[in-house]
């Protein structure tokens, strides 16, 4: 049973093997490049911060494109699994009836389904891996730079949670393929499925895993002298913003207006004496708002909860994985043929 | 006589639909079973029940003296063709006989070999581009070659051209000569049959019509024609399948455990073919009719009679 | 070694028609006495026909003393229908024509002798058996 999923595998085996190793080169190149980049603008950099930025986002715009291309690829990495390796695995044998002629060749079908998950699987899990880690290491200098780790596609193209997409839209073609026994069929709802799912993390359920910290730091000189500005947005409804340092690493997760002491988000006009005719630099104007006890509210999660998050998708995907390849047992045993 | 196959009440039920129902049936090693009924009958379903690719919704088979598909030991000792013998296109001839020699205990890699020579099989050729009758053959080897005690073949001659199909049916009886395998196969046209079984299973409407040896089958029915009369008026011991009559002249199918007695009648013998197509006209809606071996269809032979007036 | 050709569609169990075939090989001459039958496995390679069929037309053969097994080799010829029965139908013969000649004078037609013939034929099979 090995070397019949071996022998049926193993076009689309020499193919992923073909992709891997053309990326694993390009990648191993153009990786110590950046490396080499990044350590020469690090050692001329030691003098102003903000020639140091411009070099070091100079360095990451250079190589925009090819990230860009890459998460591409890692980010359909699973999908394309789930198309093209997983769909087809029993759908394939249940549209041409050969799972008669195999399941007769002494082999239960609770065997032959097995194997056939457990071999491809495998390869499936094994490329998205390496592909992650491949991706991860070439950019992290970039990344680094960059400080945006918790990003839609940053943080959904590196490290483990690839692999989870792997094993779930691996698991997801091959139920699908049982249920609908339709290849065409199976290859369409893996990708509908998967694409759901992805955007559902991406705007509600991520933000949602670990509990957020809330902070309500006062509006007053010591806030300002840190920030990049304060202003009423044009066209806004009059709230006020105070424009915040990149975080280092934290993701800020919701940046409210200015509000007063009960809540409630001030207007421009109510503090336009301190705004417009008043002092000019910031940390005067700081001192300015202060008396009128003003705070503005942060909801974040620390730089700390990366990994959690990322153990956490990545243990729900696999918790999905689980669940469909039981569902596919299940229902072969209880409807045969 | 060790029975092959034992079926008692068994039915196979999709929702509302029988696609099988309350079939008792004894087969016994040893024989070329036909399997015979209309497209939708219930044949591929019998035949799945039997080597396990199906479980029954009620009632009960066994196969070798074992429940069907109970463990790899079991399949191993029955072989199935399905229909349109399915293959794998993008496999040699080779690789299908390595798929074999891998996944069965027993399995004969000389024979199989020797037999796609025979058939002037190229095994590197890859099986998409065989014909149907190359497929079937393979289909065939691949079945044989694991050396089964028992052959269920479904439909397996019915989208063949005649040469491939008499082609088919020559290798299949030389496995029977030389191994004695046991083989049940199903089709809907009874000639495609004839010459190859010696017992007959008639399916129609997922109820077993007929059952029982070909021989005995043919030994105790007769064609009676006679001038026009009830049936009744006949003698006792001559039970009517069916009956026609015109304003002169009956002509009665009938079935008899002894030689029918010479009166004012012509008694004449009755073709396989018409015999299947009587028993499956007629809707006796219960089990099995007169059957030569069958062990219901003993109970069953006090009572027959169906009557079609035309 | 001769072949057999078998109709499904004439009425004649299969069997019986492999004893016939034999039988009219004897009469032609083109089978004699000491001669092997084909075996099982090579009629079954010609014709598409049930193993047990040949082996039943066989056993009739021997129950006529016309063939005897030998376990391990085949099936022989034992008797000729060779000259001697040619000898044996010539009067046969002469006694069939008249009796057509006396049909005929009945105004039996010929569809109606074959009627006659063929149930009086299975009649005294039915008899002696």
């Amino acid at each position: 049973m090995i070397w019949l999923t071996w022998r049926q595998f193993r076009t689309q085996a020499l193919a992923a093997v073909a992709i891997l190793a053309a990326a694993t080169i390009y990648m191993l190149v153009t990786g110590f490049q950046i490396r080499d980049a990044y350590n020469a603008d690090e050692a001329t950099c030691s003098r102003p911060q903000s020639q140091c930025v411009l070099l070091l986002n100079n360095l990451q715009g250079a190589y925009t494109g090819p990230q860009q291309l890459f998460q591409l690829l890692l980010i359909a990495a699973p999908a394309l699994i789930g198309i093209f390796w997983g769909a087809p695995l029993i759908a394939g044998e249940l549209e041409r009836g050969t799972h008669r002629m195999t399941w007769n060749q002494s082999v239960t079908p609770a065997r032959w389904l097995a194997v056939k998950l457990a071999g491809v699987g495998l390869a499936a899990v094994a490329t998205t891996g390496l592909l992650s880690l491949l991706l991860t290491w070439w950019a992290s200098p970039l990344d680094q730079i960059a400080e945006n780790r918790f990003s839609s596609l940053v943080f959904s193209t590196r490290n483990v949670v690839p692999l989870g997409y792997a094993a779930f839209a691996f698991s997801l073609g091959v139920a699908l393929g049982l249920v609908t026994r339709r290849v065409l069929t199976a290859m369409a709802l893996v990708l509908a499925v998967f694409i759901a799912l992805q955007i559902l993390f991406a705007t509600q359920i991520r933000t949602n895993l670990l509990p957020s910290t809330t902070v309500a730091p006062a509006v007053n000189s010591a806030l300002l002298s840190r920030a990049h500005g304060i202003d009423s947005p044009a066209g806004g409804d009059g709230s006020v913003y105070v424009f915040q340092p990149l975080p280092a690493g934290d993701w800020i997760q919701s940046e409210s207006a200015i509000e007063d002491s009960s809540g409630r988000v001030i207007s421009d006009d109510q503090v336009g004496s301190c705004l417009n005719n008043g002092p000019t630099s910031l940390a005067a104007i700081g001192t300015c708002l202060a008396p009128y006890d003003l705070h503005i509210e942060l909801k974040y999660q620390p730089a700390d909860n990366y990994w959690p998050l990322q153990w956490a998708e990545t243990g729900i995907y696999l918790a999905l994985a689980v669940l469909l390849t039981g569902s596919a047992f299940w229902r072969l045993r209880h409807h045969h043929d | 006589m060790t029975a092959i196959i034992q079926a008692r009440q068994l039915a196979k039920r999709y929702g509302q639909r029988a696609a099988l129902s309350n079939c008792t049936l004894s087969v016994p090693s040893g024989r070329v079973v036909g399997l015979v009924g209309p497209n939708g009958a219930g044949k591929s379903t019998l035949l799945k029940l039997a080597c396990g690719m199906l479980a029954p919704s009620s009632g009960t088979i066994t196969v070798l003296g074992h429940r069907p598909g109970a463990g790899s030991a079991q399949i191993s000792r029955v072989a199935f063709v399905a229909q349109d013998a399915p293959v794998y296109p993008a496999l040699s001839i080779a690789d299908h006989l390595k798929l074999g020699a891998r996944l069965n205990p027993r399995w004969n890699q000389a024979y199989a070999t020797a037999r796609i020579a025979d058939l002037h099989l190229d095994p590197a050729q890859r099986a998409g581009r065989l014909s149907g009758g190359q497929r079937a053959q393979l289909a065939l080897t691949l079945a044989t070659g694991k050396q089964p005690d028992l052959l269920i073949l479904d439909e397996p001659v019915a989208s063949l051209d005649p040469l491939a199909r008499r082609d088919f049916l020559r290798q299949l009886m030389q496995d029977v000569a030389e191994h004695g395998t046991s083989v049940v196969l199903s089709s809907h046209l009874i000639s495609d049959l004839e010459l190859v079984c010696d017992h007959l299973i008639v399916l129609s409407a997922s109820h077993v019509r007929l059952t029982g040896d070909v021989e005995r089958l043919t030994a105790t029915h007769h064609r009676i024609t006679c001038a026009r009369r009830d049936p009744a008026t006949l003698p006792a011991g001559l039970h009517v399948i069916a009956a026609e009559h015109t304003d002169r002249q009956s002509t009665f199918i009938v079935h008899s455990d002894t030689p029918p007695p010479k009166g004012d009648w012509a008694i004449d013998p009755v073709g396989l073919e018409e015999l299947v197509l009587t028993y499956m006209e007629h809707d006796r809606g219960r089990d099995p009719g007169p059957g030569g071996d069958s062990a219901a269809a003993d109970q069953d032979s006090a009572d027959q009679g169906s009557e079609v007036a035309r | 070694m001769i072949e057999f050709h078998l109709d499904p569609r004439s009425g004649v169990a299969p069997y019986l028609q492999i004893v016939q075939q034999v039988h009219q090989a004897l009469l032609l001459g083109l089978l004699s006495e000491g001669d092997q039958l084909p075996t099982v496995k090579q009629v079954v390679a010609t014709v598409a026909i049930n193993p047990n069929t040949v082996l039943k037309a066989y056993r009739e053969l021997e129950r006529d003393g016309l063939a005897a097994a030998k376990p391990g080799v085949g099936t022989f010829i034992t008797r000729s229908l060779g000259q001697a029965s040619l000898a044996e139908q010539a009067p046969l013969r002469d006694e069939l024509e008249e009796w057509l000649k006396r049909a005929r004078a009945a105004a039996l037609s010929d569809p109606g002798i074959q009627a006659l013939f063929h149930r009086a034929l299975r009649e005294s099979a039915e008899r002696d058996t």
